[in-house]
């Protein structure tokens, strides 16, 4: 009876499940299909797979795609980077110094607040003055300002749940501030700096508003080098999807290899600011 | 406290000040510059010409039609999120065979950009080909997306397949941290479970789900990619938001300065709200 009613709650969850991932499942079938395949309507739902796509978006004169992904990887990592090296050391002196911790969540949570395409215009012609646009250094920029908020609230939050035991008989023996957030809080740290540095990854990469603004060719990260495969390439809907799997394929990897570090991460983010 | 503390304290918030200095304060004051001068895109010169931006854009009917848009889209989603996200969080507030894997995938849409989700929906709802479309058919339904009766509500239906995991995620998390004790003495005391539910467990979350409203608002409010890839805000300007509205004024028209001051009135607006958030959220 018991085991019935589980297996219940399996089948609605799983019918749940289904419609929340049906688009991906779409798109990874459709660029799976030959061309004949995908246009055939009634749609076809058993087919022989093919690697055409994958190997057009990746290889194909024309494709600039494996620049894309590139610039992808470089935005993400160096705004990862940045949030963490600027954040984690400003909490620290937050919690630890006291350095106005209750004025720096305030303005950061305010921060959240205001949507982005605010600061499009400013961003733009300041990237325009200093010869920035149409660089990845433009696009770090940018993503460590839309990052920063929750990268800060988020480690004000862990550097709390630390014990200050440690530090305090550090500090006795003689350790300065520095030898202290060195040697003692950035290994204790490691798991709110992985959840920090994976949240900022992913939204990095998946910005697309500025992206379109700053991006002209250059830069292009993933999710703009997507969307203009639609426009400028007809409907080429195998390439299109195939390229749409590969560019969302490192922000899933971390959701099934890091999911304790996003669903604490969220969730923390959520209640502490 | 020793004096080099209080040096360290400085010397650590320093790059943070200052990065919030060049790439929030510097921009924002730019902004209301810009929002009282005569400037386009592309053009050198610009002319101080007072509150005559603010004054046209406040008489502008595509500006209120696209606030108007935003606030009904925002409200409309984030209720409709949050509903369903409690409703899907107390499905899975339990054990049951497979929880593991239907939890990642529950997950999934969160990670996934919205640009890209909405490329996703275009394959999916495509005239010619879409898999969306042809079950439609068959239920003698006609989905198009530049149908301006069908497209808002179409648009909110997928904004709710993409971020009710987030709703979820929010109120999963706060339920596992209420005591279970809480629900099994209600059960002992014969309560039912809706009863239970209602009464006891949704006043101790009612917090979380105020947060979660708070900040699945402020990120509908924003919205701009999923419908600017899928629609680019039409047909027409029925599917405007306010983030698209700014960018075609900015970048697409070239108007700058009445771009930049509507920026500032949008702002302005928040601004008045923080307060009461902040008030809110302390609460909480």
């Amino acid at each position: 009876m018991k085991k019935r009613a589980s297996w219940g709650y399996t089948a609605a969850a799983s019918v749940v499940a289904f419609i929340l991932v049906l688009p991906l499942l779409n798109t990874l079938w459709t660029s799976l299909k030959t061309t004949a395949d995908i246009n055939s309507f009634p749609p076809k739902f058993i087919f022989t797979p093919t690697r055409e796509h994958y190997e057009n978006v990746l290889y194909a004169a024309g494709y600039n795609f494996p620049k894309f992904f590139q610039n992808s990887i470089l935005l993400s990592l160096f705004t990862s980077l940045f949030v963490v090296l600027l954040a984690l050391p400003a909490a620290y002196s937050a919690v630890r110094l006291h350095f106005g911790r209750r004025k720096m969540l305030m303005f950061s949570m305010a921060l959240r607040l205001f949507p982005p395409i605010i600061f499009a215009i400013p961003y733009y012609l300041m990237f325009q003055y200093t010869g920035l646009l149409d660089t990845v250094t433009a696009l770090v920029l940018i993503n460590v300002f839309l990052n920063i908020p929750l990268g800060l609230i988020l480690m004000i939050g862990f550097l709390q749940e630390l014990p200050y035991e440690i530090e305090e008989s550090a500090k006795i023996d003689g350790c300065n501030v520095y030898q202290i957030l060195w040697k003692i809080v950035l290994p204790l740290m490691a798991p709110g700096i992985a959840t920090v540095a994976i949240l900022s990854f992913i939204f990095s990469w998946n910005d697309y508003l500025f992206a379109v603004i700053v991006s002209l060719n250059r830069s292009t990260p993933v999710t703009l080098g997507a969307t203009m495969f639609i426009t400028s390439w007809g409907i080429k809907w195998g390439d299109i999807s195939a390229a749409t799997i590969l560019s969302i394929l490192p922000p899933l990897v971390f959701t099934f290899f890091a999911q304790k570090f996003l669903v604490s991460g969220l969730s923390m983010g959520a209640v502490k600011g | 406290m020793l004096s080099s503390d209080k040096a360290a304290k400085w010397i650590l918030s320093a790059p943070l000040l200052l990065f919030y200095v060049l790439m929030v304060l510097f921009p924002a004051g730019y902004a209301v510059y810009l929002s009282v001068h005569d400037i386009s895109l592309g053009r050198t010169t610009s002319d101080f010409n007072g509150l005559a931006n603010y004054w046209k854009i406040l008489r502008d009917g595509n500006f209120w039609h696209s606030i108007g848009f935003t606030l009904k889209y925002t409200v409309i989603v984030t209720a409709a999120e949050l509903v369903l996200g409690c409703l899907l969080a107390l499905l899975f507030d339990r054990a049951f065979p497979g929880k593991r894997v239907l939890l990642s995938a529950v997950l999934l849409p969160i990670m996934v950009a919205p640009s890209l989700m909405g490329v996703m929906y275009r394959l999916l709802l495509n005239e010619h080909n879409g898999v969306a479309t042809y079950v439609f058919s068959k239920l003698g339904l006609e989905i198009n997306l530049f149908d301006p009766d069908v497209v808002v509500p179409l648009l909110i239906v997928l904004d709710v397949i993409q971020w009710v995991p987030f709703t979820f995620l929010i109120m999963y998390s706060g339920l596992q941290s209420v005591d279970k004790g809480l629900a099994e003495a209600a059960a002992v005391d014969g309560a039912s479970y809706a009863r239970t539910m209602l009464q006891i467990i949704l006043p101790v979350i009612t917090p979380i789900i105020f947060i979660a409203a708070f900040l699945r608002g402020i990120d509908a409010f924003r919205t701009f990619d999923v419908i600017y890839v899928l629609t680019n805000g039409g047909p027409g300007n029925v599917s405007k938001t306010a983030s698209i509205f700014i960018y075609e004024m900015a970048f697409k028209s070239g108007n700058i300065g009445t771009a930049a001051a509507s920026s500032v009135i949008i702002a302005l607006f928040l601004l008045a709200l923080i307060p009461f958030f902040i008030r809110r959220l302390g609460n909480a």
